[in-house]
């Protein structure tokens, strides 16, 4: 049988556990530097560090930036339209979420 | 092999302009997007318009398609004629990332092709990092988990043409892992080139559908119904949880919906999730005629005291 001879991979959960540089989430997303340069001037990213070489993207980001290129490629939407798109994503789902931590408090009969 | 109506799909008719076909691809991909519209149906939906998208955009393909059309007499549900998908050429300026599902229909025409692996940044050292998505169960959230699984990838034979080669791999879940987050799997993407470094392999989380629970982040949710006189005197029920069971004490007067919060019941992690119970408050089906009355003597009772339509009352 293939792959019974497979030892059991470990692995980390990025949204938790990696960090990434520019160049390692270019590599994870299979983006271009300059695209992520340009998420990070709309807002869209928010990497600690001062300088492009120096940036550290939290996990998050890579999920963030996928979403971003389906976006722009499944809708053929530019980066302005996509990171628009993904705020108000994101406001719907912090308004979800209010939704759900506040609705329908028992009625005195 | 099924005829797919790719004009029906965007709704368009057969002699719609280039821009009639853009506009109406943009319209619907936006309505079902997967990650903007949430409904279970949507994916497939989306990929079933991109597909359309794919072949009508391009208008090579679109005049192969319309050909292999005419030729499909009879509509879309008879056999198709022989050869109907044969001598077909095409230039290959292939859209979207090589790794999208197609039909088989649109496979028979139009073929497996590499296509537009993305392009890599210049000088980039090492090889591509590779994306799957996997489901698991919301118990291996729980427990963490030792899975195999299986992974479809494409694979370029000696004559340049694509198939799919299988790899198992035993990964290892971590606890506490939520919907949507990635796992990375250090050296599993591809090989590296010229002896460099392998790319990594990036596993993104998905749930099976649960049969009682919902998941919203690290929150789980149970609808658990309650019998009237429960929700009204107060009872104490028994509740499964994902890993185990607990007795849950329901307050007397509760509305139906009501919340119960399990603290820390939700998905672990550092700082675990919550459990929330949604009473809802089921009737009898069928009432028995002493049963009936047993109804009515509450309505008797409450006569005077409950209104719920109070604020909407009609004069």
């Amino acid at each position: 049988m293939k792959g019974s001879t497979l030892s059991v991979l470990h692995c980390q959960v990025v949204e938790e556990e990696v960090e990434l540089s520019l160049g390692e989430l270019c590599q994870a997303c299979g983006a271009e530097s300059d695209l992520v340069r340009q998420l990070v001037a709309h807002g869209v990213l928010e990497p600690l560090g001062d300088s492009p070489q120096g940036w550290v993207f939290v996990g998050t980001s890579l999920q963030r930036t996928r979403q971003a290129m389906r976006l722009m490629h499944d809708l053929e939407v530019n980066l302005p339209g996509a990171a628009l798109a993904l705020e108000l994503m994101e406001q719907i789902r912090q308004l979800q979420q209010q939704l759900l931590t506040t609705a329908r408090r028992p009625r005195s009969g | 092999m099924e005829f797919k109506d790719y004009y029906q799909t965007l709704g368009v008719s057969r002699d719609a302009s280039a821009d009639d076909i853009k506009h109406a691809y943009r319209k619907l991909a936006r309505k079902y997007h997967p990650d903007l519209n949430k409904e279970a149906d949507a994916e497939a939906k989306f990929k079933a318009l991109g597909e359309a998208y794919e072949v009508l955009k391009d208008p090579e393909k679109r005049a192969a398609y319309d050909d292999v059309g005419k030729r499909w007499q009879g509509g879309a549900d008879r056999p198709p004629p022989p050869d109907w998908n044969a001598g077909y050429e095409f230039s290959g300026a292939d859209s979207g990332d090589g790794f999208a599902e197609h039909s088989d229909f649109f496979e028979a025409l139009f073929g497996r092709r590499a296509g537009g692996a993305r392009a890599r940044a210049q000088g980039m050292p090492r090889a591509q990092d590779h994306h799957a998505k996997v489901l698991i169960d919301l118990l291996d959230a729980y427990r963490g988990a030792q899975r195999s699984i299986r992974l479809h990838v494409p694979t370029l034979d000696a004559q340049g043409r694509l198939s799919m080669a299988e790899r198992t791999l035993d990964v290892a879940i971590p606890v506490g892992v939520r919907e949507g987050q990635h796992l990375r799997l250090a050296g599993q993407g591809s090989p590296g080139f010229d002896g460099g470094p392998a790319g990594d392999l990036y596993l993104e989380i998905g749930f099976h559908p649960h049969p009682l629970f919902r998941v919203d982040g690290r929150d789980v949710y149970l609808d658990l119904p309650v019998a009237p006189w429960e929700a009204a005197l107060g009872a104490s029920v028994d509740v499964p949880l994902p890993d185990g069971s607990v007795t849950l004490s329901i307050p007397a007067g509760s509305a139906d919906a009501r919340k119960l919060r399990l603290k820390g019941k939700g998905i672990p992690s550092k700082t675990p999730g919550d459990l929330y119970a949604v009473l809802r408050i089921a009737l009898p089906r069928e009432a028995s005629a002493a049963q009936r009355q047993a109804w009515q003597a509450l309505a008797q009772a409450y006569q005077a005291d409950f209104r719920p339509r109070a604020a909407m009352e009609v004069k």
